[in-house]
Order: C-alpha cells, then sequence, then structure tokens
C-alpha cells in the first residue's frame, strides 16, 4: 500500500503542476459538498419536519435545497455552505407554508370536499404500534411529541432561531446569515423562543 | 424574572431539548435515510463540472479558438480550381491535359540536344528543309 502511495505521488510529479491541481481541486470540492450535505442532510429533514408537519414535504424541501445549493453555491467557499444552505430550506419551508394555507382556502370555499388520495394518511402507518416498549422510551417519545409540537407552533423567525442556534448549533453570526437579520434579531428571536417554549413546556424541563 | 434568571434557567431546558432532538435525528426510519441519500446524490450530479470562474477566466480563450478555426477550415469565397489563362488555345489545354506530355517533367527524358535544335530551327523561319 505504500509503494503504491510512493508511486502515484511519483507519477503526480511528472504531470504538469496546473493540471494536478485543477484536477485535485474539482475532486476535493465534490468530497467537500458530500460530506457536508451528508452532514447536515438529517437534521435539516428534522427541522423541515417540525415546520411543515409533513415527511413528504420535509424530503421535497430538502431535496430542493441540495439541488440548490450544489448548483448555485457549489463554488463558494466551505464555510459559507450552512448558513446558505439553511437560508435555502427556510425559503423552500416558507413557500409550502404559503402554498398549503392557500390550498386550504381554496378547499374551503369548495361545495364538495373529497379526500385527496394523496394526502389520504396510511392507515397501515396510523395504525397504533402495540409492540411492548419501554416505559423511558414511551416517555422520551412523549415528550419529543410535546417539544414538536411547541417548536412548530411558534412564530417562524423564533422557530428559525431555536432550530438552527439549539438543534444544528450555528453561532450567532451564522444564523443571522440564515435568517437574513442582524445578530441583534437572531439574540432577540432566540431569547423569545426559548422563554415561549418553557412556558408551554414546564413540566418537561422539570 | 429578569434576562440573567431566564438565561441560567433556560441552559438546561436548552440541552434537554437539544438531546431530545439529536435523538430524533439518531432514530429516523430507514426509508427517510435512504431518501436522503438520494437526494445527496441528485444534487452532487447536478453540481457544475466548471468552476464558474473558470469558465469565465477561459471563455475569451476559447471564443478566440473558435474563431480561428472557422476561419482555417471556412471558404473565404475564392474559386479554389485555377482559372485558364486569358487566351489560352483548346489545344494548350489539350497538351497540358495530355497524361504523355507529363512525361516530359521527368529529368530521365529530357533531351536537351533536341529542344536545342527545336530553338534554332524556330529562328530560322525561311530555312528550307533538308531534301527539298
Amino acid at each position: 500500500m505504500q509503494a503504491f502511495a510512493t508511486l502515484l505521488s511519483q507519477t503526480t510529479d511528472l504531470l504538469p503542476p496546473g493540471k494536478v491541481r485543477l484536477r485535485d481541486s474539482t475532486q476535493d470540492s465534490a468530497r467537500a459538498l458530500e460530506t457536508f450535505l451528508a452532514g447536515v442532510e438529517r437534521k435539516a429533514f428534522r427541522i423541515a419536519q417540525i415546520g411543515l408537519r409533513n415527511e413528504a414535504d420535509a424530503l421535497d424541501a430538502v431535496q430542493d435545497a441540495m439541488l440548490q445549493l450544489a448548483h448555485r453555491y457549489a463554488t463558494r467557499p466551505p464555510e459559507e455552505w450552512k448558513p446558505l444552505f439553511y437560508r435555502i430550506l427556510e425559503n423552500r419551508i416558507r413557500d409550502m407554508q404559503r402554498r398549503r394555507i392557500v390550498r386550504q382556502r381554496v378547499m374551503a370555499w369548495m361545495p364538495f370536499q373529497g379526500e385527496d388520495e394523496d394526502e389520504a394518511a396510511d392507515p397501515i402507518a396510523q395504525a397504533p404500534d402495540n409492540a411492548p416498549q419501554p416505559a423511558a422510551q414511551v416517555e422520551s417519545d412523549e415528550m419529543m411529541r410535546a417539544l414538536e409540537q411547541a417548536v412548530a407552533e411558534l412564530p417562524g423567525q423564533q422557530r428559525q432561531a431555536f432550530l438552527l442556534r439549539n438543534f444544528e448549533g450555528l453561532d450567532v453570526a451564522e444564523t443571522a446569515v440564515a435568517m437574513k437579520c442582524s445578530p441583534g434579531s437572531v439574540k432577540t428571536h432566540y431569547f423569545r423562543a426559548v422563554r415561549a417554549l418553557r412556558a408551554k413546556l414546564g413540566e418537561f424541563h422539570s | 424574572m429578569n434576562a440573567e434568571e431566564i438565561n441560567e434557567g433556560s441552559s438546561e431546558f436548552e440541552q434537554r431539548t437539544r438531546q431530545l432532538l439529536i435523538e430524533s435525528v439518531e432514530h429516523l426510519p430507514a426509508a427517510v435515510r435512504s431518501r436522503l441519500t438520494q437526494a445527496r446524490y441528485a444534487a452532487l450530479a447536478s453540481r457544475p463540472l466548471w468552476p464558474r470562474a473558470l469558465s469565465l477566466r477561459w471563455a475569451p480563450a476559447g471564443a478566440a479558438a473558435v474563431l480561428a478555426l472557422l476561419l482555417l477550415v471556412v471558404p473565404r469565397g475564392e474559386n479554389p480550381t485555377p482559372s485558364p489563362p486569358v487566351g489560352a488555345s483548346p489545344e494548350d489545354l489539350a497538351m497540358l491535359t495530355d497524361s504523355d506530355a507529363l512525361q516530359l517533367g521527368g529529368e530521365q527524358d529530357l533531351d536537351a540536344d533536341f529542344y536545342e535544335w527545336a530553338a534554332g530551327e524556330a529562328a530560322l523561319p525561311s530555312t528550307p528543309s533538308v531534301g527539298t
């Protein structure tokens, strides 16, 4: 293996420097982007799921955000990707929320409201799981549901600030870029979000 | 309750909520994980092959190369076949296209004495031929 590495480095030395740099930089860029997307995709999905309350919509939102980031911003420095990605994702979530509100208004005026086959819940998926679960797991699931409900009911910017700061771990400056607002606004939204959540989930905290 | 009290109290609260959210990520269904992986590959495939800055840098050179190639390849409107000289008779053309005449170009067939004699004959227009 070591001999192979030595041979590879010697071969690389023989190539013109410009070609080596171009090929390496392209491969490095692709690898860096893949690593980044693999690192954020699950948290991004949960953030979208909490915002949209729908798994399929959340997957669509994350996929759109990934595509836009790769297509438009792949050449940006990697340290800029995370705030950009979450800004794209939040825009997509808001678009979907607006579209859903419009659809609900239109459906409210329709004389006949049949169930949309695509929107109909899968009865198998909705069936309760009768398998015995440890008490701790049940309690954790209940707390998660309560937390998810409470976060989803927050105003949009508070929800975004809380999830990006607390869950994704962005700092104030990165969150400000993602939310397109000032760092001071981020702090305010985050403070209000935590206060509201504590008020709703007091027993959860204790 | 002032801001400091809230911040101190919310520290534990924030840790607990963060822990719950991270646990929920770790228990995502396999179908969701698979869809996310597919989405990632699709995004990577849609990535532009060449960085935009690089494209912009080499665009003028590429355009110049294409233009030069076009100038070389596209005919310039001139007739590539040479036109016959003005005043040339059909006999001259026939001689030029005669395959036997081409052999004169070879040095092995060149008879210098004959051409000197023929030139001398041409210079004396009224010289009677031998035997007349």
